[in-house]
């Protein structure tokens, strides 16, 4: 028996409501959530966007659940081997179903969560894609020689971004960052642990039955279909999966105390990159500092900014400057970064960085600009969510980590509650130097 | 204007029954003409300005001058706001200009909430009819330029730094033999006189197709013609391209740089475009053999999948950008076309080996054609498929621009009409007729270039191992044949350049 928490009190009145009641939310799609006994969560969104479904799998595992050593790009390897089959459907078989429905269809995995959509035009093909995909999840097969002729795929995807120095940084940041969270590494892995993955055949059963469970998994399902019809094809399919009960523990990063500094040496000529990180908090859709944090990443390190118009187009001595404040289910890193165009200037670039914090610490920003930002966030992820599929990829970052659509609604409530003040408090609560990270990386020395 | 709460935005993109009536214009070729789509009750609008002229119309010596132009436009103050008072105006709208430069064809998006349309275009207006041309925003966006074609295509994307070898390779001397950047020796010559020149020669009304898309008020795209028809009249015509050099034999540059990766591209000039209809049968054969990043492509299967040698396999029958997710973009349509292979990165101790075996699997598609059963899968999986390709205000408008160049009231449509009309016996003979495996331009970025060049022209055999130690008999057997499949390449037709002499003058780098 499904445990019914319908979070929805309006009936679908998507065809006349919004024009005549503007909604107050961001997130504006009424949606059903429920949730089978054995722990599988259902968040169902119906849309009345003709003939296209776009059905996501979210596993709430990913990298951050690498915890043991030797296993780092683990949940991202098992992505691939999700493609295998079963014994009932075996992968030949699965891609020719994929291919008859003519779906746009892919796996990613993150930090915190892997994701599995399949997007396909037809309400009439939705039983058969939960039905299909359910033997997927819960049946899926492999031997040790498939698991070991997909491995070297990973190693091929690495090398595939093996010339790009934005994964490096990246990599060299949050592995000097981070001491013992598995977010020290990132979703790829090291290279070491990589090509040992052929050997690992007993681990990944072991990942499958901790982490590929019902009680570990979403079932989000946006556009053309009828929530009840949805329901009782999930109930039929999936109520035979078991949990699996497992409880991660994430290792906690000891508190910063000192500054960090690390440099890579480019093999050839590049363009000379900066990042800066400091440990921050993990998502929240009620404590006011990561909402703080957001926009003051906005206020200070967007295309509006001072800084940016000073060192991109006066001084143009970047040729970008952002900031990425990730929502993650545990803390990690604010980050600011740099593309900066002469090796000479990049110490230049990082005091700029950190006279910028300091002054953020010292004095108020602007009504006005706060006010732009929050307008500019409103009218960008507006912009985004205008088809199923938006809705969906969106859908599949919050509920990761709120396992509740309405989390994008409180999230913004919280931000139009940010004053400027709460920017300057946590301005001094996080941006400390001993908080701090440094990473640079330039070349062409060797040509 | 009714104001609309921009927070219902979304619920509206997605509900109403939208009143749509795409229409376009073809009159005097002097003047302006355009794309609507209107969305009533739609609360985006969507622009889409279009220039039927791109990097082919760069002067010679001069490469890279198309877009810096338009990069001038897009990315540099009009001549009543500076770029950083635009940046500023823009950002509470979460607005911004777009652009996109290819051989003949180049366009400026963008996208906004019908709140912000009269701030928005106001602001557009002038950048495109008046801009401002400033010394320190042309200094900026050339040395970005610059800094791009000599530092991030060469040093950091191998897999698209692949793609453009095979670009100088395809169509040296020809209009489209040169990168859309230009080359840096070009670049460094090009002054502000020179992009002033080039937007007087080239910004004609007949050049410029206005396209909106959404629920943008009635009176709008009057009040736009209007402003664009300042613009003087005339207009540029469609180049006379010269004919596509089809390769001699197996044509090879070697790209060669420290790295453990091999990128490999490769393909030759095809007769056809989407206009023809010889391009349905073709497509067909082209998704069977490598559609973009998905499981049907037979190449990600016999390469990926079988063997784990690289992350995917692809091939095209004609220009590729991938757009949103992996579906198609708009609005690169050219007049000549390319067939090509995209093997991604793998171990350069295997590129010889996967270099083979993309080539056999290619002479057995020209041989022998489709399977019965995959023409049948194939052909139900395009008919799907294509149903994504069109879901966002801009793919939806980007189509239908796409649809009139090549001569269709609507191309995903036809796709619906023309592809069940197919037989597998179509899709052969236009493999016969437009593919081969003899005469291929192949273009390598690796490590010791010259171990390969003498392993191709001497066919040494190149074996590979497996971690896996049972791997299937069959793929044992078959890889007997693949290590030792013979390709006639000839010493003088394999060309090795460092990959930091790429792009710095016009055409390929000048070798031994």
């Amino acid at each position: 028996m499904a445990k019914f928490t319908s979070l929805c009190l309006s009936l679908f009145l998507l065809l006349s409501a919004p024009l005549l009641f503007p909604s107050s939310k961001i997130f504006p799609y009424d949606y059903k959530i429920e949730e089978l006994e054995n722990g599988l969560k259902i968040v169902s969104i119906p849309l009345d966007n003709p003939n296209i479904i776009s059905h996501y799998i979210i596993i709430r595992s990913g990298s951050r659940n690498e915890v043991e050593p030797g296993k780092s790009g683990f949940a991202h390897f098992f992505e691939h081997m999700m493609f295998k089959g079963t014994k009932d459907l075996p992968r030949e078989k699965y891609d020719e179903f994929l291919t008859l429905l003519g779906a746009g269809t892919n796996g990613y995995t993150t930090d915190d969560y892997t994701c599995y959509f399949v997007v396909f035009a037809g309400k009439e093909n939705l039983e058969e894609v939960v039905k299909v995909e359910a033997d997927r999840f819960i049946n899926l097969y492999y031997t040790e020689e498939m698991l070991k002729t997909e491995a070297p795929v990973i190693e091929g995807e690495y090398y595939a971004s093996v010339s790009s120095p934005g994964r490096r940084i990246y990599e060299l940041l949050r592995d000097t960052a981070f001491e013992k969270h598995s977010y020290k590494h990132t979703t790829l892995g090291y290279l070491r642990d990589i090509q040992d993955m052929p050997n690992q055949f007993e681990y990944s059963q072991l990942f499958k039955k901790r982490f590929y469970a019902p009680d570990n998994t979403i079932l989000l399902v946006a556009g053309d279909f009828d929530h009840d019809q949805l329901m009782e094809y999930v109930r039929k399919h999936y109520s035979g999966w078991e949990p699996s009960n497992y409880i991660l523990k994430t290792p906690e990063d000891p508190i910063q105390t000192q500054a960090k500094r690390a440099h890579y040496d480019w093999p050839t000529k590049t363009l000379p990159r900066l990042a800066i990180g400091f440990h921050g908090p993990a998502y929240s859709d009620e404590k006011i500092d990561k909402a703080a944090l957001d926009l003051l990443a906005e206020i200070a390190f967007s295309r509006s900014s001072p800084l940016y118009q000073k060192l991109v187009i006066e001084e143009q001595k970047c040729l970008t400057l952002s900031a990425s404040f990730s929502d993650r289910r545990d803390p990690h890193l604010l980050v600011f970064s740099s593309i900066v165009k002469k090796d000479e200037d990049l110490t230049y670039v990082e005091n700029e960085i950190f006279k910028e914090l300091e002054r953020l610490k010292e004095e108020s920003v602007s009504e006005e600009h706060l006010a732009d930002v929050k307008s500019n966030l409103k009218y960008s992820y507006s912009n985004t969510m205008g088809t199923t599929d938006g809705v969906a990829s969106i859908l599949a970052r919050y509920i990761n980590l709120a396992t509740d659509p309405g989390t994008m609604n409180k999230l913004f409530n919280l931000y139009e509650k940010v004053t400027t003040e709460d920017i300057r408090e946590m301005a001094k609560k996080y941006f400390k130097k001993t908080n701090s990270t440094v990473v640079t990386l330039s070349g062409g020395k060797a040509q | 204007m009714k104001k609309l709460h921009y927070y219902s935005l979304s619920i509206l993109l997605l509900s109403l029954p939208f009143i749509t009536m795409s229409c376009g214009t073809k009159a005097d070729p002097n003047k302006l003409s355009s794309e609507l789509l209107p969305l009533e009750g739609n609360p985006l609008v969507g622009f889409r300005i279009l220039l039927k002229i791109g990097s082919a119309n760069d002067p010679a010596g001069k490469e890279g001058l198309c877009q810096l132009t338009l990069s001038m436009l897009a990315n540099g103050g009009s001549k009543s706001l500076t770029f950083k008072e635009i940046q500023k105006k823009f950002y509470p709208l979460a607005a911004s200009v777009g652009l996109r430069v290819d051989k003949e064809m180049s366009v400026f998006t963008g996208q906004v909430h019908l709140d912000n349309i009269e701030k928005y275009y106001a602001i557009l207006k002038d950048m495109l009819l008046d801009p401002g041309f400033r010394l320190d925003d042309f200094n900026r966006i050339k040395t970005n330029q610059i800094n791009f074609l000599e530092k991030t295509l060469v040093g950091n994307m191998d897999e698209q730094f692949g793609k453009e070898i095979l670009n100088l390779l395809m169509y040296e001397g020809h209009p489209y033999g040169h990168h859309e950047a230009g080359n840096i020796e070009a670049l460094e010559k090009i002054t502000l006189d020179d992009v002033k020149a080039f937007y007087n020669e080239y910004f004609l009304q007949g050049n410029i197709t206005v396209g909106l898309v959404g629920g943008y008020p009635t009176e709008f795209p009057d009040k736009v013609m209007e402003d664009f028809s300042s613009l003087p009249e005339g207009f540029t015509p469609k180049l006379d391209l010269p004919e596509q050099r089809q390769p001699n034999g197996l044509e090879v540059v070697i790209a060669e740089k420290k790295t453990p990766a091999t990128a490999i591209s490769m393909g030759f000039p095809v007769l056809l475009s989407r206009a023809s209809d010889d391009y349905f049968p073709l497509w067909i054969a082209g998704s069977h053999f490598g559609e973009h990043r998905q499981h049907v492509s037979l190449l990600f299967q016999k390469i990926r999948e079988e063997r784990g040698q690289n992350y995917g396999d692809y091939a095209y029958i004609d220009h590729f950008i991938q757009g949103r997710r992996k579906y198609p973009a708009t609005n690169y349509c050219r007049q000549q076309q390319y067939f090509s292979i995209w093997i991604r990165p793998l171990v350069n101790s295997n590129r010889h080996f996967v270099l083979r075996q993309a080539l056999k699997e290619l002479k057995k598609l020209v041989e022998e054609g489709i399977p019965r059963e995959r023409f049948q899968e194939v052909q139900k999986y395009l008919l799907n498929y294509t149903k994504l390709y069109a879901q966002t205000l801009g793919e939806r408008l980007g189509w239908q621009i796409d649809s009139h160049y090549y001569g269709y009231g609507d191309f995903l449509e036809e796709v619906q009409k023309k592809l069940p009309t197919l037989s597998q016996e179509d899709v052969n003979r236009s493999i016969k007729t437009y593919f081969n495996s003899n005469t291929i331009y192949i273009a390598i970025i690796t490590d010791d270039a010259e171990a390969l060049k003498n392993a191709l022209v001497a066919n040494t055999p190149s074996p590979i191992t497996y971690a896996n130690p049972n791997m299937p008999k069959e793929i044992l057997e078959e890889d007997l044949v693949i290590q030792t499949f013979p390709l006639d390449v000839r010493p003088e037709n394999v060309r090795i350049a460092p990959a930091s002499e790429f792009f710095l003058k016009a055409g390929l780098p000048k070798t031994e």
